[in-house]
């Protein structure tokens, strides 16, 4: 409880399925903590049900998911879902990584606000997740 | 919704959601507070602290294994610096943890120490209050790996693990000034590797030194041996934490620590009001006197205070 409110941006990263390369999302991690925000690791090989869990023990603001495996129609949908079910509906949801154009569509109606496919810059998702931010106008999160 | 009466009801969102506003200093957290404080005051604080590199994370997920064998909910309080020049901060203890991630008797929070030395955030003693309410019963506090001045989890904890490793030599020097003298168990941590005999002798010395300075019927603080990663020797540290919380209740140190917790964030919530309402007393005019050098600090205090003394008028 200090005098100053200071109100980072939490941020999830996770890692779903067994795909094991670390590369990305190590990347993006650095470049979102050099942009002030607070970014938690999950680890790798996460099931939808664990990282929904720990999405909402840490309460964070957004949760971003690297696939660079098959397995993303089904595994990002869930997380979806798992979220919403358990009241956490209001986190937004990005993805990143090998994710072929058609599947786009799906992930969007499954509440995937954005995909950042491969070889985008890091200071576009940088961009991306202030502007979304500020449009919050950082608001503290109501009651869940 | 309410989210106090939730998180007493053991919700986990709604008591992640008061951690959060907590930590963000959102006046919500403030009146969760507030509600559930008569309902805290029964959760075992166990701090674990120790250099960079000791293994911490991994023995707290070692322990949060033994306790759930016991039967008992557990949650982690796991703190990571802020980056003091961008404000950003990348927290990754949660890692070495992900096998309890679906079990419902766990509760795993990253806290990052946003500005705060002495190795835990600011937020974390409220954090313990509402672990403390949703009825865990062990809630670890695990910190930045520190060295030899920043303590505050001994202040905060009932019991304090220290980690420490065989060959880290000089770290083993510093610590003895600081965290060695404060911990209620020493971990020896990664104890198949070389050397560890001899660190185990060098602590075992400080140990007794230590042990000579202290009056009969004090605890006697325990060496242990571990190797986290096998899940070796967690048995051990888990009975020599039952035996720690036994001694303090026995002897009315339980409630006296968890008393001292209360009156110290009292004393510092306090502290940082008054700090505030005396900025805004001093106004412009009084500060840009002592920035321009026409008043010295010392006269600027007094002129300041003089109106809040006793017999002042005013």
């Amino acid at each position: 409880m200090g005098e100053a409110a200071v109100r980072p941006l939490r941020i999830l990263l996770a890692k779903l399925g067994m795909d094991t390369h670390t590369v990305g999302i190590t990347v993006v991690a650095h470049a979102l903590r050099e942009a002030g925000m607070e970014v938690i690791f999950t680890g790798l090989k996460q099931t939808p049900e664990a990282v929904a869990n720990a999405a909402i023990q840490e309460d964070v603001d957004v949760v971003g998911v690297s696939s660079l495996s098959a397995g993303h129609t089904r595994n990002l949908p869930r997380l979806a879902q798992l979220l919403k079910a358990q009241g956490a509906g209001d986190k937004l949801l990005v993805a990143g990584g090998v994710i072929p154009e058609e599947d786009l569509p799906l992930l969007s109606a499954a509440g995937f606000a954005k995909v950042f496919t491969m070889g985008t810059d890091t200071r576009d998702i940088v961009a991306y997740l202030r502007a979304w931010w500020a449009g919050r106008g950082a608001a503290p999160s109501a009651p869940p | 919704m309410d989210v106090a009466a939730e998180l007493l009801a053991g919700r986990v969102a709604a008591g992640a959601r008061a951690i959060r506003w907590l930590d963000d200093g959102d006046p919500r957290g403030r009146a969760v507070l507030r509600s559930i404080f008569p309902a805290t005051g029964r959760a075992h604080v166990v701090g674990v602290t120790g250099p960079p590199g000791a293994g911490k994370s991994t023995l707290v997920d070692m322990l949060i294994s033994e306790q759930r064998r016991r039967g008992r909910r557990v949650a982690v309080l796991a703190i990571d610096p802020t980056s003091p020049f961008t404000g950003g901060a990348i927290l990754g203890d949660r890692v070495r943890m992900s096998r309890h991630a679906l079990d419902e008797g766990v509760f795993i929070r990253s806290l990052a120490t946003r500005g705060q030395h002495g190795g835990l955030s600011r937020s974390t003693y409220d954090a313990t209050l509402v672990l403390d309410a949703m009825g865990y019963e062990l809630v670890i506090v695990e910190t930045v790996g520190v060295g030899q001045e920043e303590m505050d989890v001994v202040r905060l904890a009932h019991s304090t693990i220290i980690v420490a490793v065989p060959g880290l030599g000089d770290e083993v020097q510093a610590m003895k000034a600081g965290l060695l003298e404060a911990g209620e168990i020493l971990v020896l941590n990664k104890a198949d590797r070389e050397g560890v005999d001899e660190t185990c002798r060098h602590l075992e010395l400080l140990l007794h030194l230590r042990a000579g300075s202290r009056g009969a019927g004090t605890w006697s603080t325990p060496l242990l041996r571990a190797v986290a990663a096998r899940g070796e020797g967690g048995d051990a540290i888990v009975a020599a934490l039952d035996a720690h919380r036994a001694h303090l209740v026995a002897s009315g140190e339980f409630a006296r620590q968890s008393a001292r917790c209360c009156e110290a964030q009292f004393l510092a919530l306090a502290r940082a009001a008054v700090l505030a309402e005396l900025k805004a007393r001093a106004g412009a005019a009084l500060l840009e006197e002592v920035r321009s050098r026409r008043l010295d600090p010392y006269s600027a205090a007094e002129r300041l205070l003089a109106p809040l003394r006793p017999g002042a008028c005013g």
